[in-house]
């Protein structure tokens, strides 16, 4: 992801300067700011802010894992809930078959998708588009009828129930514990992204996206690199499904529908595809935005009689949203991000080219 | 490391820029000397490095028998090899020049023969292009290297060497051995030649040596102290060839803290001072112009807010810079001009790479005082200075700042001596002078007098203590009218337009002054693009009755500023641009105009701006008399 510095004055002397994540003051001191914004955030947030940050943290796994594999690779997925579930699921019955530690839920999970991700990927390697979109479908319904029979199976037909992970022998239950462990997740899966993405792998995925057969004359094993985001992907959102067990306390096949697919696809849509900020941005809106809707809708006069319209506005606001961001910014809301950047960042020119500055 | 008080500039007359290398070897190995980019990386070369580079070029260069004396000619944009070469061929006691890289191919014969070089060394193959085609008829030339061999592979000339080969054949750098010739040198021995760029005639190589240099260099030092009390980054850009350039790339690096960058190629200006943000820039009026004209443009281009907090600012800062000069402007006053500053000014400087810039330094033509005080508004401490090829690399005056007042070229520096002949040309005394023309006596009798005054062919006037030029000696335009105008005070004004790249006027004899006027590509164009008007090229755009329009728009803008005698009333704009590298171009390498040849060349279009209105005159008589 090499890119020109933002700001005069750095001159490079190594070329490990080209990849630095952050280049310029004042792209360190508004990094500096946002990480103590998100550390001071527990101690004046309320218990449903927190509740609200944590699924914010989870959509971001979900949506960067995604991202990876649909907005780089370019490999279109609609197995997203159903590895969600993979994971959540692997949490769910090694626990309550074995009592198995998260130290060992985890990387299970991590295996399972991982291995899913194989299986599902081999058709990528002869379908495209549609046709690939199909098949990765078949994901989802093998493994909500697996988990569906587990749990009639077993007898646990409302779900399963998860304990909290323990940790030196005490249940993490309380509710700024799982803001800072989902807040270090998150971060952790953004930091492997980046690291993917301005290495040889993120090359390889955008060539892969861009057109295969440049790609394949370029050297680049297409069948092993299509095979590996499958896999990264998949690894990533099971793990994902499994803190979201552990969060949850509690597994069930319902949790999962095709709407989750719709949604995470949602995030990185309207985030804005190929960007790892779009992600980011994309989880935030798609998770807030129910709770928008309600807000908006119970400000309302006579709200008490609207109150049984919610879920059907919410899903029709959902779907409004969704074509309009089509229709007007297909570049998501990662595109208005870049515009607004560039206008302060551009200041007090209108275009590029001023000077030296080349972006 | 150097003192912040006056430099010892006995002890450097007793020295040379090889000496002087060695001695920093010892003094501050680590120390970073310049830096280099080389396939986007800026290599970093402390001092032992480059002196390791200059001992493998000498050793190079001694194995192809460059001996005491020889000459070496060096044709190329400043780089890191130009710098190594030319010390490395100091330090064997050759006598280096450079050529123009602008130059023409009958310059560069030219000053081959007058040089008599027995080296040539070319930056790349462009240079070496136009060096093959005369090197059979040079008998002086032994041997051609070239720097960058990378498009040369097909070449085949018994003289030509490789660069890289050569460093590679010398083996290990040893640099006791260096030292050893540095010690060698003769401090009052030639050094280098610097050709004069010949507006007047055929250009002179001004002969300088070894201690004169060095010492004469000094008094930049101690004019402007910051370049010895800290570390200053600069960009070295300008024509090494030009004593300027070598200043800035060669000499002042040796005795003060100045660490030039050289970009990766001459055309990435703009992106070298970007990346390396400098803080102390030595510059020409053009660039200042040109980026000045595309800051001017980019703020005209730019909309709402954005445009209207700009222009606001610039209002601001435009009284702000006026009473700066008069030192006046009280706590509040200057508190709201730091913010426009934080606000505008320096997030537009930054896009040049321009926003560290503590000092820059304009010399090598008159800068216009517009352009001067536009940089001061955005808070660029801009100053001119005056020097001449024949003061050594030293300065006959500068302005020492902080911001000061356009118009006058500064105090003189300590240890000069400056005064006016009874007919105002400037006169100039130092022990640290040139020696001689190359190869022309007379021309050297014809400047230095026996008393040691040097004639600068300048005229001057005093102005409270500081030096104000008027113009080239005997270059005056005399109107019909009777009236004496100095066509490059009248030439500065109209230059100071963004869509003005050159103007030459005329008017000797004549009852009226006009002005050919070549139009600056860049700005222009972009002008006609924002205004839907079509054009093709340069000549489409030269040639529309429109841009005529602007340009006489802007003529008239001069002209409010001019006295009526001096005032331009016609114009014609120039089919062309103007390109030194052509033959009989009345350019030199530097871009200064050969007035004559100009209007040799031009003729019809001077004639005309006279001629037509001669008829017109004859046809309303004509009229009046129907």
């Amino acid at each position: 992801m090499s890119r020109s510095p933002r700001a005069s004055g750095y001159f490079r002397t190594s070329y490990d300067q080209d990849l630095a994540l952050v280049q310029t003051r004042l792209e360190r001191t508004s990094l500096g700011v946002f990480i103590a914004a998100l550390l001071a955030f527990p101690l004046i947030a309320s218990p449903f802010q927190l509740d609200l940050a944590c699924q914010v943290f989870l959509a971001s796994i979900g949506a960067l894992s995604l991202m990876l594999l649909t907005g780089y690779a370019g490999q279109i997925s609609l197995g997203h809930a159903g590895l969600l579930a993979a994971g959540a699921f692997t949490v769910g019955i090694l626990f309550r078959e074995t009592n198995a530690p998260f130290w060992i839920t985890l990387p299970a999970a991590a295996a399972v998708g991982g291995l899913l991700g194989i299986i599902f990927g081999l058709p990528s390697l002869r379908l495209r588009g549609l046709y690939l979109a199909v098949s990765t479908l078949a994901l989802h319904f093998v493994v909500i009828y697996l988990g569906g029979e587990y749990e009639a199976r077993r007898g646990f037909s409302t779900g399963i129930v998860v304990d909290p992970p323990k940790l030196g022998g005490v249940s993490i239950t309380d509710a700024r514990a799982w803001y800072f462990i989902l807040l270090g997740a998150a971060a952790a899966t953004l930091l492997v992204c980046l690291n993917l993405l301005r290495a040889r792998t993120g090359r390889a995925w955008r060539a892969l996206r861009t057109r295969e057969t440049v790609a394949e004359a370029l050297g680049i094993g297409v069948a092993s690199y299509k095979l590996l985001a499958f896999v990264i992907s998949s690894a990533v959102t099971a793990v994902a499904g499994a803190l979201f067990a552990y969060y949850r306390g509690f597994v069930s096949v319902e949790a999962f529908s095709l709407f989750l697919t719709i949604q995470y696809l949602a995030m990185v849509i309207i985030g804005g595809m190929g960007s790892l900020l779009g992600a980011l941005l994309g989880a935030i809106f798609v998770t807030l935005f129910p709770y928008i809707i309600e807000i908006g809708l119970l400000a309302l006069p006579g709200a008490q009689r609207h109150a049984s319209l919610l879920f059907a506005v919410n899903y029709a606001a959902f779907g409004l949203v969704m074509i309009l961001f089509l229709m007007f910014e297909p570049l998501g809301l990662v595109g208005m991000w870049r515009r607004m950047q560039n206008y302060f960042l551009l200041w007090p020119f209108k275009h590029r080219r001023a000077g030296g500055s080349r972006g | 490391m150097v003192a912040t008080q006056l430099l010892d500039r006995e002890a450097l007359r007793r020295k040379s820029a090889p000496l002087l290398l060695c001695e920093r070897t010892h003094t501050a190995p680590e120390g970073i000397a310049f830096r280099s980019k080389h396939l986007g990386l800026y290599r970093e070369r402390t001092w032992r490095e480059y002196a390791a580079l200059v001992a493998r070029a000498a050793r190079a260069f001694a194995a192809l028998g460059l001996r005491r004396g020889d000459r070496v000619a060096i044709m190329g944009d400043a780089c890191e090899e130009w710098v190594i070469s030319d010390l490395a061929a100091q330090s064997l006691g050759a006598i280096v020049y450079g050529i123009y890289p602008t130059a023409s191919a009958s310059e560069v014969e030219y000053q081959m023969r007058d040089g008599g070089a027995v080296l040539f060394i070319a930056e790349n193959q462009e240079y070496l292009d136009k060096l093959l085609p005369l090197a059979d008829r040079l008998p002086a030339l032994n041997w051609i290297v070239v720097i960058d061999d990378t498009a040369t592979f097909a070449y085949q000339h018994p003289k030509l060497r490789a660069y890289r080969a050569l460093l590679a054949a010398a083996g290990e750098p040893d640099l006791a051995w260096l030292e050893e010739q540095a010690a060698r040198l003769d401090a009052d021995a030639p050094a280098f030649i610097v050709y004069t760029s010949g507006t007047t005639g055929a250009p002179k190589g001004a002969l300088v040596t070894h201690g004169k240099h060095l010492a004469a260099a000094a008094n930049i030092v101690d004019h402007y102290p910051t370049l010895a009390q800290k570390e200053h980054r600069t960009v070295g850009y300008l024509p090494l060839c030009h004593v300027l350039g070598r200043d800035v790339a060669v000499t002042l690096p040796l005795i003060s803290r100045l660490v030039p960058h050289f970009g990766e190629h001459a055309e990435d200006l703009p992106t070298t001072l970007f990346e390396t943000a400098p803080t102390v820039l030595f510059t020409v009026p053009r660039y200042l112009q040109r980026f000045a004209a595309q800051v001017l443009l980019g703020i005209r281009n730019s909309g709402g807010v954005k445009r209207a907090s700009a222009e606001i600012a610039m209002q601001f800062a435009r009284a702000h810079a006026r009473r700066r000069w008069n030192g006046a402007g009280g706590f509040a006053e200057r508190a709201l001009y730091r913010a426009c500053r934080a606000g505008v000014f320096l997030p537009l400087l930054n896009k040049l790479g321009f926003d560290r810039l503590e000092l820059v330094v304009c010399a090598g033509a008159p800068l216009p005082p517009q352009t001067m005080a536009l940089w001061q508004m955005f808070g660029i401490n801009v100053v001119e200075m005056y020097g001449q090829t024949e003061t050594a690399g030293g300065i006959i005056c500068g302005q020492r700042g902080p911001f000061p007042r356009p118009g006058d070229v500064g105090a003189v520096p300590a240890g000069w001596q400056v005064k006016l002949a009874s007919d105002g040309e400037v006169l100039v005394k130092s022990p640290d002078l040139f020696e001689s023309y190359w190869n022309n006596p007379d021309a050297t009798r014809a400047v230095k007098n026996e008393d040691g005054w040097l004639r600068t062919g300048d005229i001057g006037e005093w102005h409270a203590g500081a030096l104000r030029l008027v113009d080239r000696a005997r270059d005056f335009i005399v109107t019909s009218g009777g009236k004496t105008v100095s066509p490059s005070f009248v030439e500065n004004i109209l230059r100071a337009s963004p869509y003005i790249a050159e103007a030459i006027v005329f008017g000797h004899g004549r009852k009226y002054l006009a002005a050919l006027i070549e139009i600056e590509a860049d700005t222009v164009a972009d002008w006609a693009r924002s205004h839907d008007v079509a054009y093709t090229g340069f000549t489409s755009l030269a040639g529309n009755p429109e841009v005529a329009q602007l340009i006489g728009i802007e003529v008239e803008r001069a002209n409010g500023e001019l006295s009526r005698p001096e005032q331009i009333k016609a114009f014609r704009i120039l089919p062309k641009a103007l390109d030194p590298e052509e033959e009989g171009e009345p350019i030199t390498p530097t871009r200064k105009v050969k007035r004559h040849l100009m209007y040799e060349r031009f003729k019809t279009l001077v004639e005309e701006m006279y001629d037509d209105r001669e008829q017109q005159l004859i046809a309303a008589g004509a009229v009046e008399i129907a």
